[in-house]
Order: structure tokens, then sequence, then C-alpha cells
């Protein structure tokens, strides 16, 4: 090979491979299919356990009514009677609680201009509109999963969500305005394993923003289960706890 | 011991679907044996009714609870696993308030297979 030709070849090579690299680094990974709920436990792999959570900080005027609604579930718990709840009522959780219910799984369907999030429980639906801009309050009617749009951050997939209503449980039963807006950023953190990391700002209610994770690990062959709530035998009684009707229906 | 601590901090969502066991005595455990009247194969919940004759006689009805389609099919549950005049025998925690209702730990089908509620909820 004469000195040009070489020069050309390895000048070549040098601009295929910065491509290629510009190329993967522009590439977002695929968040599609089936994510099983990974909580890490006894045996369960540290590296890819979700972080603790930050502290729940509400304001004195939130925060006195939480305490005392926290500590009539305890004591309802002691005397073994369970205190009404939206989801004994099969009334779906909405976000962010959906994201991880008991171990049911969540399904991610990725395209370039949508996300769509799929939860086996209750078979809550999330849309995320990707590069788009978010709405001003005023305009996202307050619902259970509000309106969602994301953008790629590098390998990370922030997710704005914002228009939730202030009935829908909150994380960790935390009162919420509908001021609340709920940053996501979620990542592949290791081959098989997904973190959402999930902050929730509420300047009504909160201190200040409150984040915790969740993991994920992949279940590839697992078909999502149909969950409609037609059977739901639980009531709640006069006085506010759940109960199961036993007679034969 | 360290990384289960770690898991409950770590917690952030129900860890069941729909309620909790406090209704039921999860400390003990009584065996119901009988005849299917419906196998509910439905969410929330499934359901075994079941008439249960006591020494006497006389027949009594239970409403077994268990848990949803996705969490018994880990169990190795299927929509057909019982049907109307199976006789299994059921293991069972009963509802505090003694009225004729459960949760179900175990089941013997009629085939010989023990099947547990769900992964944490008896035979696995």
């Amino acid at each position: 090979m004469s000195r040009p030709m070489r020069s050309t070849f390895f000048s070549s090579a040098i601009l295929a491979f910065a491509l290629a690299q510009l190329a993967s680094a522009q590439t977002p990974p695929d968040l599609t299919g089936v994510w099983g709920v990974y909580r890490g436990g006894r045996g369960g792999d540290p590296k890819v356990a979700p972080p603790p959570a930050g502290p729940l900080l509400l304001k004195p005027e939130y925060k006195k009514p939480y305490d005392e609604r926290q500590k009539l579930v305890a004591e309802a718990n002691a005397r073994g009677e369970q205190l009404a709840t939206q989801g004994a009522q099969c009334i779906p959780y909405g976000m962010p609680t959906m994201m991880s219910v008991a171990i049911y799984p969540v399904e991610f369907l990725q395209t370039p201009q949508q996300i769509t999030i799929i939860t086996e429980a209750f078979s809550e639906v999330r849309r995320v509109y990707m590069n788009v801009p978010q709405r001003s309050f005023d305009d996202v009617a307050p619902g259970y999963y509000g309106r969602s749009v994301g953008h790629w951050d590098g390998d990370t997939l922030v997710v704005d969500t914002i228009g939730l209503k202030p009935s829908i449980a909150g994380y960790r039963s935390m009162p919420h305005s509908e001021k609340m807006r709920i940053t996501e950023r979620i990542r592949i953190v290791a081959p098989d394993y997904l973190h959402d990391q999930i902050t929730i700002d509420d300047p009504v209610v909160l201190e200040k923003p409150v984040t915790y994770t969740l993991a994920y690990k992949r279940m590839p062959k697992y078909e999502m289960v149909e969950f409609v709530c037609d059977n739901n035998r639980e009531y709640v009684d006069e006085k506010g706890v759940v109960r199961l009707q036993t007679h034969e229906k | 011991m360290r990384y289960f601590l770690f898991a409950l901090v770590a917690f952030a969502g129900p860890l069941l679907a729909h309620h909790s066991f406090t209704m039921f005595d999860m400390t003990k455990k009584m065996t119901v044996v009988g005849t299917v009247t419906s196998f509910e194969w439905t969410n929330p919940h499934s359901y075994i009714e079941i008439d249960v004759p006591d020494d006497k006689g006389a027949v009594k009805h239970w409403s077994i609870e268990m848990g949803s389609p996705s969490i018994l099919q880990q169990s190795g549950w299927k929509f057909n696993s019982l049907k109307k005049g199976d006789k299994p025998t059921l293991v069972i925690s009963p509802l505090k308030n003694g009225m004729p209702g459960g949760f179900l730990n175990t089941a013997t089908l009629p085939d010989g297979r023990v099947l547990g509620n769900g992964p944490g909820q008896g035979a696995q």
C-alpha cells in the first residue's frame, strides 16, 4: 500500500469508528419488555438492589394529620383489622405507587415517539410522550397517571409527570397537592437490571423533594396476566374496616 | 441479614396488591375437607367455594380466599385446577371474626398434587 493510500485507509477507519461510537452514544437502550420488581433481599445482588430511600419530610400542617392517620392504621392492625384503602376497593393505584405493587411486573413498550408502561396489577397504563414540551399545570386535568413527557439524557430516560389527583394514595400514603411533580430517571444499571429513581416534589406539602429508587429485573419469557378486578369480595364496613364477604356469590 | 434490612429500607410500594392479611389469623392452620361448589379464577383474588360436612353430617359453606391468578400460577395453579364436585383437602388460616372463611395455605388436589398460595404462601 502506498503512503497516501495507507493514510486514506487509516483515516477512513478512524472516521468509521468515530461514527460507530457516536451512533451507539445516540442510540438509547431498549427498555421494551417485562420487568419484575427486584427488592434485593437475602441472596440478592447488592450491586443492583435499590439504594435506600430519602426521608419523607412533610410540612408541619400535613405531618400532624399524616402521623395521626398512621397511628390509627397501626392500632387497627394491632386489633386485627385493616382500615379501608383504595386498593382494597379495587381503585387503581395511579402514579407513582403503580410502579411497584407487590410482586406484579411492569411492561415497557418503547418507540422513538412514545414509551408505554403497563402494569400487571390493575392493568394500569402510562404513556410517556417523547421529546415534546410539558404543559402547564392549568392545562393538564388531574388524573391517576397525569401527563408524562420524556427525553433521553445519554443512557437515562428522564420522565416528567404532572397532573395527579390529590385523592390518589401517595408514596408511603403521603398527602399531595395538584402541584405535585414527579421526575423519574430510568436506566439499565446492569444487564437485565433496571432502576427507576423517582423524585417527588410538592411545594405545597413537602419541606423538600423526596427521592426513592425502584429496581427491576427482566423477565424475558413472561407473558403479562390479565387483571380485571371483577370479583372483589372485600367490602368496607360502617367503621371503615375491610371485611371479607363469605357467602357464596 | 444486612441485605434483608437493606431491602426493608428500600421497600417503596404495597407488599400486597389488594389488602393485608390482617383479617385472617395467619398463626392458625386448620384443615377443611369438602366438596367444591365453584372455583373462581378471578381478580383481585381467586376463591374456592366449598361445602364442608361436620361430624353429624350437617353441611357448612366456606369461602376460601387465594391469591390472584398471576400469583397462583407461580405455585402451579391453572384456571381449571379445581372444578365443581371435586373433593380437595384445604389447609387454611381462618378469619379472625369467626365467619366461615379463610385464606388458603395449601390445597391437596384430587390428583394428589399439593399446591401453595403463591410465593411465600404454603407449599412451593
